[in-house]
């Protein structure tokens, strides 16, 4: 769906842009804002998801990095896949700051749309 | 399309006047029509959208990627930002293109043939931290030290640890920027070079790539993928619209004999 064909044996992933944490990061809040443009509330995203946005240094960070190494010893030893420990400690930061600053965006936009309805609602009131 | 009675009108993006839209793209909202309306040199790709429903779904947002992305493969678009709603047809044509009209028909002139794709990697990191851990021996004797000792009694050690970690991963990654920005500059008009965001992240460069140039690149990409082909995990995606270079709306004619060249 996105992108040409590969000759055979490229080792770069072409990803398709369907996955929401890839557009969100792309293109929300991003593009073209007009001046005649109203926001219409932005409500119901499933922001969770985002495995963007994440705080990069922090005690946690460095916590994850040593345990890292913990596991990457045990792995060399034939134990467990570090792999796992990733995927994890992207998990448990999505759940992490972004929200509250999301929440903002989405009550602001809400006040825009509520102002835009009243004002189309006056609007017709002058015309009628 | 009217935007009468509680309808607006929803804009996608502005494209050069009588552009055709591809076929099988759904709208923003339920069943109405994807259209141009053309004035002047531009075209703004439109959809009747009601008011009596709060906007930004999952898929609401999908869909208005797919209608921009998609044309963005076939021509050169102004991408507008999720959400933006006109109130009808005539303001679509007075308010938007019309009072814009230089401006946009400019950036459109600006960005003409060109595509933005963005290439994102990830660090194996189970060979980046084995590595910065190998290359230090303070690392590796302290990673021996807390290894297997209760957690609660290591907790500053491994802090410690965690921290030199973090700031030598931070440290390749600028490399990794650098060198990334190096290697596909040559087939870019432009080059924005992105925060990483994920711990593992190692690049994310957004690039405005010409169509002529577009085999030129994708091999570029290509040779850095096998180049860091046992360390980085390279993503290429799209092409896409212009968003992360689109151009300040400044006054076009102090633009072209000012800061051209």
């Amino acid at each position: 769906m996105t992108v040409s064909q590969r000759q055979g044996g490229s080792r770069v992933d072409r990803a398709p842009l369907g996955d929401l944490a890839q557009v969100i990061d792309l293109i929300l809040d991003k593009g073209l804002v007009i001046d005649v443009f109203v926001k219409v509330s932005l409500v119901g995203i499933e922001l969770v998801t985002i495995d963007a946005r994440i705080v990069v240094a922090s005690v946690d960070t460095y916590l994850r990095f040593a345990e890292a190494t913990n596991r990457l010893d045990l792995h060399q030893k034939g134990g467990k896949d570090l792999g796992q420990v990733v995927s994890g400690m992207t998990e448990g930061a999505t759940h992490g700051g972004s929200k509250g600053a999301t929440k903002g965006v989405i009550e602001a936009g809400k006040e825009k749309y509520d102002d835009f309805k009243s004002e189309r609602r006056q609007k017709q009131g002058r015309d009628k | 399309m009217s935007g009468q009675n509680g309808s607006a009108v929803y804009v996608y993006a502005v494209v050069a006047a009588d552009t055709d839209l591809p076929e099988g793209l759904d709208p923003v909202g339920d069943g109405a029509e994807l259209v141009v309306i053309d004035h002047g040199e531009l075209g703004a790709v439109v959809s009747d959208i009601g008011l009596d429903r709060p906007l930004g779904k999952r898929d609401d947002l999908l869909r208005h990627e797919r209608v921009v992305n998609t044309l963005a493969r076939e021509t050169t678009v102004l991408p507008m930002q999720f959400g933006g709603v006109v109130s009808d047809d005539q303001a679509v044509v007075d308010e938007l293109l019309g009072e814009n009209h230089d401006y946009f028909a400019w950036a459109l002139r600006q960005l003409e043939g060109c595509r933005q794709f963005v290439v994102q990697g990830r660090y194996d990191a189970d060979e980046l931290v084995g590595q910065i851990v190998a290359d230090d021996p303070r690392l590796s004797e302290l990673s021996e030290s807390i290894r297997g000792a209760d957690p609660d009694a290591t907790y500053y050690e491994r802090i410690r640890l965690g921290e030199a970690i973090s700031g030598q991963v931070e440290r390749i990654r600028g490399d990794d920027a650098v060198h990334a920005r190096r290697a596909l500059e040559p087939f870019a008009v432009a080059v924005a070079t992105k925060d990483v965001v994920e711990e593992d992240g190692a690049v994310n460069v957004s690039v405005l790539v010409h169509r002529d140039r577009v085999s030129d690149f994708e091999q570029a990409v290509d040779a850095l993928g096998d180049e860091w082909a046992d360390r980085v995990n390279l993503r290429l995606i799209g092409p896409v619209a212009p968003y992360d270079f689109l151009p300040e709306p400044v006054d076009p004619e102090s633009v072209e004999t000012g800061a051209e060249g």
